[in-house]
């Protein structure tokens, strides 16, 4: 009783030494991290060390990009991992100068480089050399300073007015009227963008000929207000708060993953198992207002399905309520642990979440009726939105987007954490590539994510009462020692959401960077929908999915 | 076409059998789990002005206020701004702050949302549930003695 | 076939005069105008139900919700508040819209669907006028619509507005060629366009069942027509799935995004007269008019377009959108195709018969 796991039969796994060997000279230094070893080089070799790791060890997924600031200088670390196997890491450090911060950028060997770079920039201020679009990305582009560099003042107005801002040398750049095309702002405000996404789009008639998501609507600094808390508990109900569709738990998971691995923390077994179950229900709740509001794109405004899709969110969140106390907040995970057993009495609960799995092939069954079956629907969405895996691995695209490109990649599965290793179920995957691929996963992981539940139902109702620990013994207060770092991630609603976290000897992280899936996976949104027409430039961003709590942060 | 059809046939069954998931508010009150966590109800005869709450808070939504013999003078909570993440109740070693399932509460302006302890006093409870009754806050794993370096602050 | 009978029709405005005591002239001025007044209201009214209240209340059915009931009796006081709200915001009228053709387009559209009902006949008399093109007067009137539209969304100023604009403009010529072609196949049949004299050809029956006469309807006559019409009438009134001028989720709201206050009040009475309108003539030229057991005419006649009312609530809560692309691509090579498929098929089954 146990998931496949996947056949890693043809990729190679390269101990540190071949992959110091294999990069040679470029490396001048090492590191060691928690997650992976680390190898420092020189910021003008990034671009060669990178594409020698990806084309000759076949570390072909950029996780992440994270940038911070010492005392003495810059610093970018690429997070490398392979979707073949994702246990194997390699974390390539590139310092940058203190009073110059310049690092060549990535941009050319993987292309969700480009966002990653910009954050960077914009957040802590190490400008990137070759970049083909150096700009801010989640601060307006008239702010001033980099919030999380060490010498930003706080005090300082921290927005200009653009007039003030411009370069008075540039020229007016506005279109010749000649044009044959037309240029729409879609969003901040309009009926299908999925909270605050503004898109500006280039028009022809009624095709996309360019189209470039522009974020940073929702940025409320998670990352600054982490490192601002302390590990043990303040840090805990933030999680929640990024992906705020319900995803709560598997976001709080990513957090404890990654705190438990550094201060070196054991969670019981039972902990484990109700952990799974809890992110699970999460999972199905998310991907059920994802079906839900990928049918409003579709439908129009008050389809049926879009209630249908609620009202089934609606109980597993009645059954998350009774389990964690909150419906969407729920801060429920503790390091080692989780706060509470399972509400008394025991039975009701089991037979609630029994009957909800049990009326739920009626509910699918329903929306297959509704969505898969539906001609117009399958007209719409066959073959549009169209992600090939190549592309989809080069943006760092992962979950149920990376999967409805074929891409085989579920951490749950091939970084195994929680109880996930032990049970039975399936990663789905869809080789359509296009928007009713994605869909199709989703839908069908609810169904797994259903059998995973049962399973630890199972379990749960069958555990010795004196063995039900819900917490290993955590000091109360957790101090890791001094650049102690660490990359881990976990397989949130949306795909791989990372933590990268470095302990400087206080009870607070000195740098907390957070990768989002959606921020990874809405960069593809251009490569989906040019040439598409307006509606299926919509529907593709219903399929994304993406939660712009998450992506902004 | 079948598609088509099994979807509106699927619709239609739906507005024939009648029933609603949604419910009159607030003529139906909903039924809260005993977990649930809504507004603080503060009780001064606990507390012991130990000001854990006031340190765990991850927003600084308590505010407390002591006079130099370290006598407690005010205890402040900004309903409007907490979190509902409940850290306080489970630091609190005489249960002097609970979250009530009230969730209730409306105010004119931000300001009003900042209340006093009298006012966190007069919270009422939710359907008469006593959450302390229902929820057991597990102090065993709050004060734990880990095999790790132990800090009692 | 039998041929046309030519029943001495009295129509409801030399009724009223009549019930005056007026006549010459002064009756006939006096009586189309309160018979207008009449039947405008009636419509109007009609309108008032189902957009705040009717409207809401089906598709909560269908989405297993409760709705307005806060307001009166099943929340029916909702249209009073609702009205009232409306009608008290403020109109923002963007800068640089096209003064003149702003303010007229929502005039266009409620005045144009209007203007269908006054040939249609609805039962226990009440049919202002019946000329003898009926059938091609009331499609005229309502393809003014998209007159309205285009000018609505090229007036505001704003680019959402212009796509709306031209979207329905594409979609009304893409259909409305299969809609009076498959209207065509009902005039074969009667082999007039006077809507008294088609209505009156389908009070025959056409078979009797064990006692129960089911009448000579062009629905049961020609099925397939019936169901030609029904999706390009679909199409015409814009709702799902071709309710792409408006398209929510994608250009916002279409011609009327820019539209507020009383202005939206008139787009919003437009539209949903010529959802009324499309009903009354499905139910004019394929459903008997007003025809049916017990209950008065005038009764069925509001019947028959209430259903084919609740009929569009029920396509919205199920089926999903198409693309421009493929509307028009099912208006030309499909629809278009089919319905002259049809009308020759009527026209050799009428020869073959006659």
């Amino acid at each position: 009783m146990s998931v496949e796991l996947p056949d890693t039969t043809g990729v190679a796994e390269q101990s540190p030494e071949e992959i110091a060997d294999l990069l040679g000279d470029l490396v001048i230094g090492r590191e060691e991290h928690l997650n992976a070893p680390g190898f420092v080089i020189k910021p003008d070799t990034v671009v060669e060390t990178l594409k020698r790791l990806r084309d000759d060890a076949g570390f072909d997924h950029l996780s992440c990009v994270t940038a911070q600031e010492y005392e003495d200088r810059f610093e970018s670390i690429y997070h490398l991992t392979k979707f073949d196997d994702r246990t194997q890491e390699v974390s390539i450090v590139v310092p940058a100068d203190k009073e110059n911060p310049v690092s060549q950028s990535a941009n050319e060997v993987f292309r969700t480089a480009d966002w990653h770079e910009r954050e960077a920039y914009d957040l802590v201020g190490i400008n990137y050399d070759e970049h083909p679009d150096h700009r801010r990305i989640l601060l307006p582009e008239t702010w001033q300073g980099h919030p999380l560099g060490k010498d930003y003042d706080q005090d300082q107005p921290q927005v200009v007015p653009l007039r003030e801002h411009q370069n008075p040398l540039l020229e007016d750049q506005q279109a010749d009227n000649q044009s044959e095309t037309m240029y729409l702002n879609i969003g901040p405000h309009h009926p299908a963008t999925h909270g605050v996404l503004h898109i500006k789009a280039v028009l022809d008639g009624e095709q996309v000929v360019d189209l470039e998501p522009d974020i940073g609507y929702l940025h409320r600094c998670e990352e600054q207000m982490c490192q601002s808390s302390t590990y043990r508990y303040q840090i805990m109900p933030y999680p929640d708060r990024w992906d705020y569709i319900s995803a709560g738990l598997l976001n709080e998971w990513a957090y404890a993953r990654v705190a438990e691995d550094m201060a070196d923390i054991e969670v019981p077994e039972y902990a484990q198992i109700i952990r799974t179950m809890g992110a699970e229900l999460c999972r199905m709740a998310a991907h059920f207002l994802a079906l839900g509001t990928f049918a409003l794109d579709i439908y129009g405004d008050f389809t049926a399905l879009f209630m249908y899709s609620i009202r089934d969110r609606e109980k597993v969140q009645n059954i998350l309520e009774d389990l964690t106390g909150q419906r969407l907040m729920f801060n429920y995970f503790r390091l080692g642990g989780v706060v509470w057993d399972l509400p008394e009495p025991r039975e009701d609960f089991f037979e609630n979440v029994r009957d909800f799995l049990d009326e739920l092939p009626t509910a699918l069954e329903e929306y297959h009726d509704m969505m898969t079956s539906n001609e117009i629907l399958q007209m719409r969405t066959v073959g549009t939105g169209v992600l090939p895996p190549e592309v989809a691995k080069s943006y760092g695209a992962t979950g149920p987007v990376a999967r409805g490109s074929g891409v085989d990649y579920d951490l749950r599965r091939d970084d195994p954490y929680g109880y996930y290793e032990n049970l039975d179920w399936d990663v789905v995957t869809e080789d359509g590539c296009d928007n009713y691929s994605r869909l199709l996963v989703r839908m069908r992981e609810v169904e797994q994510s259903a059998k995973i539940v049962e399973q630890c139902i199972d379990l749960l109702e069958d555990w010795p009462e004196d063995e039900r620990n819900i917490q290993a013994n955590v000091p109360r207060t957790i101090k890791p020692d001094d650049d102690t770092e660490i990359y881990r991630a976990v397989e949130g609603a949306k795909g791989e959401l990372g933590i990268y976290m470095r302990a400087d000897g206080t009870e607070k992280p000195a740098r907390f960077k957070i990768r989002s899936p959606c921020f990874s996976n809405l960069q593809t949104l251009p490569e989906m929908s040019n040439g598409e027409y307006v509606p299926d430039a919509i529907a593709s961003l219903g399929s994304l999915d993406i939660v712009l709590g998450e992506v902004d942060r | 076409m079948i598609g088509l059809l099994k979807g509106m046939a699927t619709t239609m069954k739906h507005a024939l059998d009648g029933k609603t998931f949604t419910v009159k508010y607030p003529e139906t009150a909903p039924e809260v789990s005993p977990r649930f966590r809504g507004v603080h109800k503060f009780s001064q005869e606990r507390c012991i002005w130990c000001r854990q709450c006031e340190n765990v808070c991850p927003n600084d939504t308590i505010q407390i206020v002591m006079d130099d013999q370290r006598n407690g003078e005010q205890y402040n909570l900004h309903i409007g701004q907490c979190i509902y993440c409940r850290l306080c109740e489970e630091v609190c070693p005489v249960d002097a702050i609970l979250l009530t399932q009230n969730f209730e509460f409306t105010a004119d302006t931000k300001d009003e949302f900042v209340y006093n302890k009298e006012q966190l006093k007069n919270v009422p409870w939710y359907k008469g549930i006593d959450p302390l009754n229902s929820r057991n806050p597990d102090r065993g794993a709050w004060i734990g003695e880990g095999d790790g370096e132990v800090d009692y602050q | 076939m039998v041929g046309p009978l030519q029943s001495e029709v009295v129509l409801f405005p030399e009724r009223i005069a009549n019930l005056l005591g007026l006549s010459g002239t002064l009756g006939e001025i006096v009586g189309a105008l309160i018979g207008a007044f009449i039947v405008g209201n009636i419509m109007l009214a009609m309108t008032g139900v189902a957009g705040p209240w009717a409207k809401r209340k089906i598709t909560a059915a269908f989405t297993d919700r409760i709705a307005v009931d806060r307001i009166g009796p099943f929340g029916l006081l909702t249209i009073v508040t609702d009205s009232v709200r409306l009608l008290s915001k403020e109109l923002i009228i963007p800068e640089g819209a096209d003064r003149p053709s702003y303010d007229i387009a929502p005039l266009i559209l409620p005045a144009s669907a209007l203007l269908g009902f006054s040939v249609i006949p609805m039962g226990s008399g009440i049919q202002l006028a019946d000329p003898e093109a009926g059938l091609a007067l009331v499609f005229a009137f309502a393809s003014i619509a998209s007159i309205s539209l285009v000018m609505g969304g090229y007036a505001s100023n704003n680019k959402y507005s212009l796509m709306g604009g031209l979207r329905a403009v594409a979609q009304n010529i893409a259909y409305e060629i299969p809609l009076i072609v498959t209207a065509m196949s009902v005039v074969v049949f009667a082999g007039s366009l006077q809507m008294s004299t088609i209505v009156a050809e389908q009070t025959s029956t056409l078979v009797s069942l064990g006692g129960i006469s089911i009448p000579a309807w062009y629905a049961f006559v020609n099925p397939f027509a019936f169901v030609l019409f029904l999706v390009a009438n679909m199409a015409e009134i814009g709702r799902n799935p071709f309710d792409i001028p408006e398209a929510p989720t994608e250009i916002v709201a279409g011609y009327q995004t820019e539209y507020s206050s009383v202005y939206f009040v008139l787009f919003y009475l437009g539209e949903f007269l010529h959802v009324f309108l499309g009903g009354a003539i499905m139910a004019t030229i394929f459903l008997g008019g007003p025809a049916g057991p017990i209950l008065p005419g005038f009764v069925w006649f509001v019947i028959k377009i209430w259903a084919f009312f609740l009929f569009t609530q029920w396509c919205r809560s199920a089926l999903p959108r198409v693309r421009i692309d493929q509307l028009i691509e099912i208006g030309w090579k499909g629809m278009l195709v089919l319905s002259f498929a049809n009308l020759v098929l009527t026209a050799i089954i009428v020869g073959v018969i006659a």
